[in-house]
């Protein structure tokens, strides 16, 4: 599974959407706001969710606000932040 | 809609992280004084240590301490109410011959968050029900009509951090209808490691000590504790010689019915809740000597909070006491009506602690330094998790 | 000034909605299903099923809304249908009682930072955890904008929110409260009521029987929506008023000319407190085999007594009369007193609460 839908899988998993499958996700497409319509509840419980799965440590939300746009821009974070 | 009539407040009782009583505590904030520190009550697997306003166990009298078969919540509102009943001059064989009612905020003192007692659940060890007894026994509202014997309404408000608001307003009406003679009215909270893992998930805990609407916030701080209001009726009050501290003039209350944790954006909910306390109070705002104000610190509380009492009173000094108590949760509306009765009789308001710079976006700030005020009415609001939004209104007592 | 009773919502073990609830009470029957979750549990549980919420509110909007807070919503809708609004105004409140809380939701919170380790603690299941969360989630979907109280103590919980509600209407605060209670069964609850109750008593519920202790667990959510109102057609219920005390204190004052709504479930400790309080002879009825046993099945003996009222009679009385206390249980059939009905709750820490309610 690619680091992208190994994403797709986390938020479908770790969020409640109702009736969206990973694969409906578009890359590029918004996760919050319009898009997949996330807020900011979402937004913390995807932090948890990215400590969980990836072992990353976001410690404010500005970090994450850029990273969050889309599974585009989350994957780069991930792959920047394992790199170290 | 016509002002309600005032409610006498007769005793206060008051401990927080700032104070083992209310004189203690007002020192405190007085000398712009505090000393939040990472808890020493419960260890936690976060790799940041997030300071929290513990109380001293010296704060609490020995004999309620001693009640290991209540929530720790509950033997703060023991130890509050029983203050609150000697600053008023009342002694529990007087009251058990009138109508008493108690209302009390909580969050923690209705949880069946048991931790020790679920992982042992969960690892099938099939443990006893001491714990759930416990839990059981320690409605905090139940626990004080049953020790002092009282006999009257009684009612446990769980509406989150405005709980200790709602429940002086709510009682207030209580002696407004005749519904009892006496009320003893507040709000009681302890730091448990469960509410410490939740706020942290949130990511609206500072790492530092709170700054409520400085430019840096960067959260809040939990903290814990418990104030108890006694109200009666003005004639009754009189009658019997009480000396009356102040008044509860209004309450509002509303909800922004937006989200489960963020604020509506505009404060539609807090608007709605002032609007109505003030119509009950029949006071308008050039009428306001100053607000304790909810302000935990969050970047989302203070910024709406702040637009909204920029614009409703863009003349009246505010200040957030949380920097001295942290976020009390359920306790917090009482222990700020506290502070709010204190401040009026004081005629100043402490220096926001806490506060350095102003935030761009909010139009108003805190004192730097302790500020006198003018006037004989005085407004603390709480906001709280899912949009209840709750204000009263405190006035001198008549002349 | 009068509350009339100008909707009534209801989802439990019996069904969902006023038609259910209308058939449970004349025909005494009772939807059960077990609790096979509870190793070596024997009791029936009365659970309730939100299905029925999807006709109502668009799923993308229940997305994060745990059982409890669907109950709740659900609740809420109906009573909203059968009082004929479509959507609440502005000087709507809410107060709604609970005993234990979303219990689900705070587990799923424990277990994860037990699993995952603190720092995966979810803050979702954290911001749902708290008490006040099924009357917050119930305010968004709806737009009620007004005064939102939850209010938590056991078993007087439902009156004591019934208590404010009034109190609120009598102030005009507001002209019309959304008022009830709501609580959910889970594993853990069940594994307390082995270990507090033991195997279960085989002959079922029988609330009245003062000798035995025969309560099953139960769960689900009775809105009443009450209005202010100075012009009360006739055949409207109405809540006349709530008394809370202690029992010991002073005695409330039981009305002797009306049909009494026992709280009693089939609870031996709290049976007590009952036959401490209602005089031998006078006229009683309980509905607890039909909801099962929760603290908040006070509000669900409301929506009965409503339900009662406008039907003027008495329905099916509770299985079990042998050992029933020193009262008279109606049998089906009879005329209602023409004074109406007492909702009498006792709790076992020793507090009770009446609520008077009668025909307009």
């Amino acid at each position: 599974m690619t680091l992208k839908e190994q994403l797709k899988q986390v938020i479908v998993e770790g969020i409640n959407l109702e009736e969206v499958r990973p694969e409906e996700i578009a890359d590029d497409a918004p996760l919050f706001g319009e898009g997949l319509g996330l807020d900011s509840l979402d937004a913390v419980e995807l932090v948890v969710l990215l400590q969980k799965h990836f072992g990353i440590e976001i410690k404010d939300m500005e970090e994450g606000r850029e990273a969050f746009r889309s599974i585009n821009s989350l994957a780069a974070f991930v792959e920047e932040r394992r790199r170290g | 809609m016509t002002p309600a009539a005032p409610v006498a407040v007769t005793g206060i009782g008051c401990i927080c992280a700032a104070g083992g009583d209310l004189d203690a505590a007002m020192a405190a904030l007085a000398a712009g004084s505090r000393a939040p520190h990472p808890p020493t009550r419960f260890d936690t697997g976060h790799p940041t240590r997030y300071p929290v306003f513990e109380i001293p166990a010296g704060f609490v009298p020995q004999d309620i301490l001693d009640k290991h078969d209540l929530f720790l919540t509950t033997r703060f509102a023991l130890a509050a109410t029983r203050m609150s009943l000697a600053d008023a001059g009342w002694d529990a064989p007087a009251l058990r011959r009138l109508r008493v009612g108690v209302c009390l905020g909580t969050t923690v003192g209705c949880s069946m968050d048991i931790e020790g007692f679920y992982r042992q659940y969960r690892s099938g060890a099939h443990p006893g029900l001491e714990t759930i007894e416990r839990f059981l026994r320690s409605n905090p509202a139940a626990v004080v009509s049953r020790e002092l014997g009282l006999d009257g309404p009684v009612q446990t408000v769980v509406n989150a951090c405005s709980s200790g608001t709602d429940a002086i307003g709510i009682a207030a009406s209580w002696i407004r209808a005749g519904a009892c003679d006496v009320a003893l009215a507040g709000g009681a909270d302890e730091l448990c490691r469960i509410i410490y893992n939740g706020f942290i998930s949130l990511m609206i805990t500072d790492e530092q000590p709170c700054r409520p609407f400085d430019r840096g916030r960067r959260g809040l701080n939990l903290g814990e504790g418990a104030a108890v209001l006694v109200l009666e009726g003005p004639a009754f009050a009189k009658a019997r010689g009480a000396r009356t501290r102040a008044r509860v003039l209004g309450y509002g209350s509303a909800c922004d019915a937006h989200h489960l944790t963020a604020p509506h954006p505009q404060g539609r909910g807090l608007r709605r809740a002032f609007a109505e306390a003030l119509a009950a109070a029949g006071v308008a705002p050039p009428d306001v000597a100053f607000i304790n104000a909810h302000g935990t610190g969050t970047p989302d509380n203070d910024r709406v909070e702040g637009q909204v009492l920029h614009d409703l009173f863009p003349h009246t000094p505010f200040v957030s006491t949380k920097g001295y108590t942290g976020h009390t949760l359920g306790a917090a509306g009482a222990i700020e009506a506290a502070f709010t009765v204190a401040c009026l009789e004081a005629g100043s308001i402490p220096a926001g602690v806490g506060f350095a710079e102003a935030d761009p976006d909010i139009p108003g700030a805190p004192p730097v330094a302790h500020l006198a005020v003018r006037g004989n009415v005085a407004i603390s609001d709480s906001l709280a998790f899912g949009g209840n939004n709750a204000v009263l209104v405190f006035g001198c007592p008549e002349p | 000034m009068r509350t009339a009773i100008r909707g009534i919502g209801v989802v439990g073990g019996f069904g969902t909605g006023v038609e259910a609830l209308r058939g449970a009470v004349a025909g005494g029957r009772a939807v059960t299903s077990s609790s096979p979750e509870t190793a070596g549990g024997s009791r029936e549980t009365r659970r309730a099923d939100t299905a029925a919420l999807e006709a109502f509110v668009d799923r993308r909007a229940l997305r994060r809304m745990d059982h409890i807070s669907r109950l709740a919503i659900l609740g809420a809708c109906l009573a909203l249908r059968d009082a004929g609004i479509d959507r609440p105004d502005e000087r709507t409140g809410v107060a709604l009682a609970t005993g234990y809380g979303p219990t689900g939701t705070t587990f799923g919170f424990l277990d994860s930072f037990i699993d995952g380790g603190d720092p995966c603690s979810s803050p979702t299941l954290f911001s749902s955890s708290v008490h006040n969360a099924p009357a917050a989630n119930l305010a968004s979907v709806l737009g009620v904008t007004g005064p939102n109280l939850t209010v938590s103590q056991f078993e007087v919980s439902a009156s004591s929110a019934l208590f404010t509600a009034l109190l609120w209407l009598d102030a005009g605060r507001v002209d019309r409260v959304l008022v009830g209670g709501v609580d959910e069964y889970g594993e853990v609850l069940g594994y307390c009521w082995e270990r507090f109750f033991g195997a279960a008593d085989a002959s079922g519920c029988r609330p009245l029987d003062t000798r035995r202790q025969t309560a099953l667990p139960g769960e689900g959510c009775a809105f009443l929506l009450l209005e202010r109102t100075t012009g009360v057609p006739g055949g409207v219920g109405v809540i006349e008023s709530v008394q809370m005390g202690r029992v010991g204190a002073t005695a409330p004052q039981i009305p002797s000319d009306r049909l009494l709504i026992l709280g009693a479930d089939g609870h031996r400790r709290c049976a007590g407190g009952y036959l401490q309080l209602v005089p031998p002879g006078s006229v009683v009825t309980s509905f607890g085999h039909l909801w099962g046993s929760f603290p908040t099945a006070t509000a669900f003996d409301a929506a009965a007594g409503a339900v009662l009222l406008q039907s003027g009679k008495t329905f099916a009385p509770p299985p079990g009369l042998e050992g029933s206390g020193p009262w008279r249980v109606p049998a089906a059939g009879e005329p209602l007193p023409a004074a109406g009905i007492g909702l009498l709750r006792v709790s076992s820490g020793g507090e009770y609460a009446l609520t008077l309610m009668s025909l307009a």
